[in-house]
């Protein structure tokens, strides 16, 4: 039998990762732990590289309870930070990932020292059209917390309907992960036009293709977020 | 939209083409009632309607308002044996509302056939009429074209507005293609064809406002030029039309060149060809129409400033 490719190997680890989040947020067996039924452990290459593609996200059921998270969340969320910095030629979607890690780890109390890096610029948020605005920031759902201050919430402050637009967009065309994403940060927003449906369409999301664990993420988190209104 | 010329020539081109193939406008005698006779009144009456957007938007320039002309009297004298076909038609189906909605345009625009009025009269005075199970957006369109003929609406329009899909401002990410239809035809009917855009209630414009480039976008990325072209008009329609760049720069490069505008995909030789006969014609006037449809609309609200209001 072929031994599957190091991405497919990657993408199995990132759904489990996520799987484990959903259930968190759900309140599952282990509230606010995550790494560890993922089978996670310190120093496992492909586990702290899926806790990067996951990102901020993995401390989401602690941020979203307001629970102190796991030790081994956090200290594997630090070493994926580390092990994988942003190069110079780094997408704007993965400076700003990266950035939200160090930011939730900078949250936690007592907060988890991390250089403190500038904010990534956020201004070619001002400009894209809302297509291209709502595929980039759908990337960048992990930023979408309560209290989480940013360039990017700004940006899209000043731009409820294009996101509502963009969610059309993406429920129309079936891009379920993407319309999650753009879900979850409208989720954050206000003047949310009414007429979009934003709760049937997350529902909608969710029977549809909620057996996409990443899906669900995004799903969990702004129905929590529309729920809780925990801005 | 920086180009009028685009929206124009756009509309233009199609004139041309559905006055050189005005003989695939026709109607089918040997038809059996309830089969396709009726149903052939359907392209005729879409003609005439949208050859008096033509005429009353005033944009179209000599050229096009002399084809215009030239092919409503094509239809009102050929297809329709100057009225005798309506007559007949209503005479095989007579609660049948298509004749009605056939001649209410061509009445409007000067012509006139008496014995089909002493029907449509009596029609309306049935509470059979009245009571037609039709889809809303049906009914929205019978009730206005009433209105226009100057009788009582069945129905009252309000009430046959609110009925429709598009009152309800529901979710805008369930419209697919039967519901861009929906929609569409009832701003039609609402604006009067485009001529009273402030016929669209606020929230309906708003509504519209916001969602609209949604449905083009999609559209333009489908290739659908028929739906894509009735959308455009319904932009048209808007107190602040966008006369989206993309949408209108797609659409023209959709069109054949000899004028004709396929349905969907790259151009009219998938249809098999614009000189396919009737089945050719069949599929590709519609969308056709639709475009000089848009162009009248998009060009006049382009040329006029985009003021929001009409004189």
């Amino acid at each position: 039998m072929e031994q599957p490719s190091a991405s497919t190997r990657l993408a199995g680890a990132v759904r489990d990762l996520a799987s484990e989040v959903v259930s968190a947020l759900r309140g599952g067996d282990h509230p606010g732990v995550v790494c560890a039924p993922a089978g996670i452990v310190e120093d496992d290459k492909l586990g702290i590289a899926a806790v990067r593609v996951l990102g901020a996200d993995v401390l989401l059921p602690s941020i979203m309870s307001r629970r102190r998270p796991e030790g081994l969340d956090v200290r594997i969320l630090r070493q994926a930070l580390t092990a994988f910095p942003p190069g110079a030629d780094a997408s704007r979607a993965t400076a700003w990932s990266h950035w939200a890690m160090a930011r939730s780890l900078r949250a936690l109390d007592p907060p988890v020292p991390h250089p403190a890096d500038d904010e990534p610029d956020a201004s070619w948020l001002d400009t894209a059209p809302w297509q291209a605005l709502t595929h980039q920031v759908s990337l960048l759902a992990a930023l979408a917390v309560p209290g989480g201050d940013c360039g990017v919430l700004r940006a899209l402050t000043r731009r409820p309907h294009d996101v509502a637009r963009g969610f059309v967009r993406a429920v129309r065309r079936r891009d379920w992960l993407q319309a999650a994403g753009a879900g979850r940060w409208l989720a954050v927003l206000d003047d949310v036009p009414p007429s979009l449906g934003l709760d049937t369409g997350l529902e909608f999301i969710q029977h549809m293709d909620g057996a996409d664990p990443r899906v669900a993420l995004h799903v969990s988190a702004a129905q929590l977020l529309r729920a809780g209104d925990p801005r | 939209m920086r180009d009028v010329r685009l929206t124009h020539d756009v509309g233009l081109k199609a004139l041309t083409w559905l006055h050189a193939h005005r003989d695939g406008f026709r109607l089918e005698p040997a038809a059996e009632a309830g089969g396709s006779f009726l149903e052939r009144f359907k392209p005729v009456g879409e003609l005439a309607l949208i050859c008096k957007v033509l005429f009353r938007e005033g944009v179209a320039g000599s050229r096009q308002a002399e084809l215009a002309r030239q092919l409503l009297d094509h239809a009102w004298r050929e297809v329709l044996d100057g009225g005798r076909a309506l007559v007949v038609g209503q005479r095989r189906e007579p609660l049948s509302p298509v004749p009605f909605e056939t001649y209410v345009p061509f009445r409007e625009l000067g012509y006139g056939e008496p014995e089909l009025e002493r029907a449509i009269r009596i029609n309306h005075r049935l509470g059979s009429w009245a009571a037609l199970e039709v889809s809303p957006v049906r009914r929205l369109g019978v009730c206005t074209f009433e209105r226009r003929y100057g009788m009582t609406p069945s129905t009252p329009l309000p009430e046959a507005a609110a009925r429709t899909w598009l009152a309800r401002t529901p979710e805008p990410w369930t419209v697919e293609g039967h519901i861009g239809y929906d929609i569409t035809h009832t701003v039609f009917h609402l604006t009067d064809w485009g001529e009273s855009p402030r016929g669209l209630p606020d929230e309906v414009a708003d509504y519209l406002a916001l969602w609209l480039p949604v449905w083009l976008d999609d559209w333009t990325d489908l290739r659908r030029w028929d739906l894509l072209g009735e959308l455009l008009v319904v932009d048209a329609c808007l107190p602040y039309p966008s006369l989206d760049e993309a949408a209108w720069t797609a659409l023209a490069g959709a069109q054949s060149p000899d004028g004709s505008m396929p349905v969907s995909g790259a151009d009219g030789e998938a249809a098999g060809g614009s000189d396919g006969g009737n089945e050719a014609f069949d599929l590709l006037y519609h969308p056709t129409l639709v475009a000089a449809f848009a162009s009248a609309l998009a060009t006049s609200r382009a040329m006029s400033g985009l003021a929001p209001e009409r004189a």
